[in-house]
């Protein structure tokens, strides 16, 4: 059995999979995206966590023993940013496409094939 | 002084932050200040270069001081050494064609994306860390879509939104697959992954490999990742198409290599070298059989690409030192060769204004120098002997032989038929059908540098053994994980 | 429909195989390798308390100098793709009364709260991140209450590349004086700081570069917001 953490982030990658792969409009697939990226983020966090342990900062009496590992927050800060780069490029993209087509459902957005 | 290589990074970094100091200069100004640039850095990547090759020993850069798995390190070894100046070259080139190629503006932001498209890439391939490797992927992935959608037409900007929203699946991927490696044993160095590799639970260590390769599969073009790149290319900057095909996808398929062959002894390992098999194969016959009915030559090329990168990670699947190196030369020669061809056809369409088959009626007669490095770009690729390509296909054809995998040696054959019949009919088009016109002045920088790797393809494929020394310590440094781990300094005391 | 169906069946497996491959992950054990080492470490090797801070700025510099990398591409790439000719802000009303007075009573107060995040990044949670993005949305709140406002644009984009260009200078300073790029040359070197760790004058370069890293995320997502309110003018393509 895998633990109510685990399950949590793994559900949001899929609901966010899920959202990208059946929506027809281009803005829910972005917010499917968000949401994989956010439970992604999540999972990485919750592999840091150690049972019982308080926060890496290193004042008021928390000493290396009593902390959580430091690691995995600071790649989910990096991933978070990254996040935050790409959902802003796409949405970028989404205005521009917008002010081409003057829509946003992706089967009426067909200009290159084959 | 051996340190000094980290400004490899610290070089594009900095220009690329200097430009919106200088822009008030002018755009042509901006542009020679990217020539210029990207000529410093092929310095220095010749530096790195030549210090790797007679010493034989990798230069690893620590960053912060702290030794790795404590601080990040690069590692450059032989095959970085080589691909990093490989990338450096081709930047230089790109700098020189933008000059006449760049008319969207705002040209500042272009330069911008440019060095730091090259940055991402040098530093993917230079990384010993897997989660600084994610870093510079996005890095590379992230000014690609922006480049990609640079044009602001209706076609570049749905070929960027693909590209994202794969991109964005495939490094969500990655991340997973890091947390479970992470997970497992509490370090992100890639020697000491190397070294503890065998520690994972094999259950883990099958998904997060498969996660890997999967999050990687859409910077390689591998395919069902890949349905973004012949749009990309298609409707990128024509400078920005030759990045790509020359060395993004390199980087994509080195990172996957590099981290599948980090896991070499363990269980894991010959379920992923399938994978890899499948993928490849499909990648191959999908690539080749679309690339036939395309009217459009830069996406044409596009899918002749695609293929090609599905041969190297054919090679890397068979997974024996022989065909290790000749999925290497392919991957040396295949930079080589698409770099004129898509800088030829970008020309010819920055001339005529669109890279359609209409526009390559007549060439021969209108732009004999660029129809010629055309045809030997094409001749190369099919594979005609006294050409680069010829020899590592035969080479990756022995290797197949050799482990008695004979649906390889069909689909390398079967590969270079098809290829044979849609460069041809786009040979015939250029030499043997008059099309309108008037000749036009060529382009003299342009043709210098067309004229410089027409000879480099003649000379690998006449005399391909100095090369073939080159490329065969390039792959030893990627097969040969023990000596990699060994030449990793790591610091005494933090191993479980 | 079909596909509705193919998406669920293929979310299932991937979620069934991803679950399966986490079970051999405990959960709360105690996993950590190098984690433990920067524990340890941390406050004598680059004086922060934040051990995460520590992480970031010192140990995973070169993670750091590429994720600023990265949103700088995110910046300049949506200038990039949404340059026109003529742009301008089509709101087609001024904000209340309230939110004029508000934005402009607040502004002040924001940029302090947001500086003492950054500058405080190796005592307390924070840092250049939550800093630069808190001081951003000062300029968020001027851009929603006045119909006319926009930012000094030739201030804002000099300066997002000199804190750029002052990252990986300190960079190469560290190159210089300790012979490795992005050493922390003044905790290191110099040793300043070593009675006060704990206090806010300690942890050599961090509240440097902290600094540098605010004032270049503010600026630049001050840009991006910039960039997507503005419309094309008519005929300005």
């Amino acid at each position: 059995m895998i633990s109510a953490y685990y399950f949590g982030a793994i559900s949001l990658i899929l609901i966010g999979l899920y959202a990208i792969l059946t929506k027809r409009n281009l803005l829910k697939i972005l917010v499917g995206l968000s949401i994989m990226e956010t439970g992604v983020n999540l999972l990485l966090i919750s592999v840091g966590y150690v049972s019982g342990r308080t926060a890496p900062i290193l004042t008021e009496g928390a000493t290396p023993q009593t902390t959580v590992d430091p690691i995995p927050q600071a790649l989910v800060l990096t991933a978070i940013v990254i996040g935050v780069a790409t959902t802003a490029l796409a949405l970028t993209v989404a205005i521009n496409l917008y002010e081409k087509y003057k829509t946003l459902d992706i089967e009426k957005i067909r200009g290159l094939r084959g | 002084m051996m340190q000094y290589a980290s400004l490899l990074i610290a070089l594009p970094l900095f220009s690329a932050f200097l430009v919106p100091l200088i822009k008030r200069a002018g755009k042509k100004v901006i542009l020679y200040y990217l020539s210029l640039v990207t000529l410093i850095q092929t310095g220095i990547a010749a530096w790195v270069f030549k210090e790797v090759y007679t010493s034989g020993k990798p230069i690893i850069v620590i960053a912060g001081g702290f030794k790795p798995p404590v601080g990040i390190n690069l590692y450059i070894g032989h095959f970085a050494a080589l691909f990093i100046l490989i990338i450096a070259v081709v930047s230089f080139f790109m700098a020189v064609f933008s000059i006449k190629a760049i008319n969207v503006d705002p040209i500042d932001k272009y330069a911008m994306l440019f060095l730091l498209l090259m940055l991402g890439a040098t530093g993917m391939i230079a990384t010993g860390d897997i989660f600084n490797l994610f870093v510079f992927m996005e890095i590379t992935a992230i000014s690609a879509y922006a480049l990609t959608g640079y044009n602001k037409t209706g076609e570049a900007s749905e070929a960027a939104m693909k590209y994202i929203v794969l991109g964005g699946i495939g490094s969500s991927f990655f991340l997973v697959g890091i947390a479970l490696l992470y997970g497992s044993l509490g370090t992100l160095n890639l020697a000491q992954i190397a070294m503890l590799a065998s520690k994972i639970n094999p259950t883990v260590a099958q998904a997060a490999l498969a996660l890997l390769v999967f999050g990687l599969a859409v910077e390689a073009e591998l395919f069902p990742l890949n349905a973004w790149a012949p749009d990309a290319y298609q409707a990128s900057p024509h400078p920005v198409t030759v990045m790509f095909s020359a060395f993004v996808v390199k980087a994509g398929i080195y990172a996957m290599i590099r981290i599948v062959y980090l896991f070499k002894d363990t269980q894991a390992f010959m379920g992923i070298l399938n994978l890899l098999l499948i993928l490849g194969t499909l990648t191959v016959i999908i690539g080749e059989l679309s690339a036939l009915r395309q009217t459009n030559v830069k996406r044409m090329l596009a899918y002749s690409s695609i293929a090609q990168v599905g041969l190297i990670a054919v090679g890397f699947g068979v997974a024996t030192p022989q065909a290790v190196d000749a999925a290497v030369f392919h991957m040396l020669n295949h930079a080589i060769v698409k770099t004129l061809m898509f800088l030829a056809v970008g020309y010819v369409a920055v001339t005529f204004g669109s890279p359609h088959m209409e526009n390559f009626k007549g060439l021969g007669k209108r732009m004999p120098l660029t129809a010629f490095a055309i045809t030997v770009g094409a001749i190369s690729i099919v594979g005609i002997p006294l050409f680069n390509i010829f020899w590592s296909k035969f080479k990756l054809l022995l290797a197949a032989l050799q482990v008695g995998k004979t649906g390889i040696v069909a689909l390398i054959l079967g590969a270079s038929l098809v290829e044979a019949v849609y460069y041809f009919r786009l040979l015939h088009l250029m030499w043997f059908e008059d099309g309108k016109g008037e000749k036009i002045e060529e382009d003299l920088a342009l043709g210098i540098i067309m004229l410089l790797l027409v000879a480099l393809i003649v000379v690998i494929g006449v005399y391909p053994d100095f090369v073939w020394g080159i490329v065969q310590k390039a792959s030893a440094d990627l097969y040969n994980v023990a000596q990699y781990v060994k030449n990793v300094p790591l610091l005494q005391g933090v191993s479980p | 429909m079909v596909k509705r169906v193919l998406a669920i069946i293929l979310i299932l497996i991937t979620g069934y195989w991803l679950a399966n491959a986490l079970a051999q992950v405990p959960f709360g054990a105690d996993k950590m390798l190098v984690g433990k080492y920067y524990l340890e470490n941390v406050k004598e090797q680059t004086g922060a308390v934040n051990a995460v801070t520590a992480v970031v700025v010192n140990y995973r510099g070169l993670d750091t100098l590429g994720e600023v990398t990265v949103l700088f591409i995110a910046a300049t790439g949506v200038a990039a793709l949404l340059w026109r000719k003529k742009r301008e802000r089509t709101a087609k009303s001024e904000g209340s009364v309230v939110l004029q007075t508000g934005s402009k009573l607040l502004l002040p107060f924001i940029m302090l709260f947001g500086a003492y995040i950054f500058i405080h990044g190796h005592l307390t949670p924070g840092g250049g991140f939550p800093g630069g993005a808190t001081i951003a949305t000062a300029f968020l709140m001027l851009y929603l209450a006045f119909r006319e406002y926009e930012i000094p644009h030739n201030v804002f984009e000099p300066l997002e590349g000199l804190a750029g260009m002052g990252y990986v200078a300190v960079g190469l300073i560290g190159l210089i004086i300790g012979g490795y790029f992005l050493f922390d040359w003044i905790w290191q070197t110099w040793q300043l700081g070593h009675a006060n760790i704990g206090r806010l004058f300690s942890a050599g370069f961090i509240p440097i570069i902290y600094t540098l890293i605010g004032l270049k995320v503010g600026t630049e997502l001050t840009g991006i917001v910039d960039n997507m309110v503005k419309e094309p003018k008519e005929g300005g393509q």
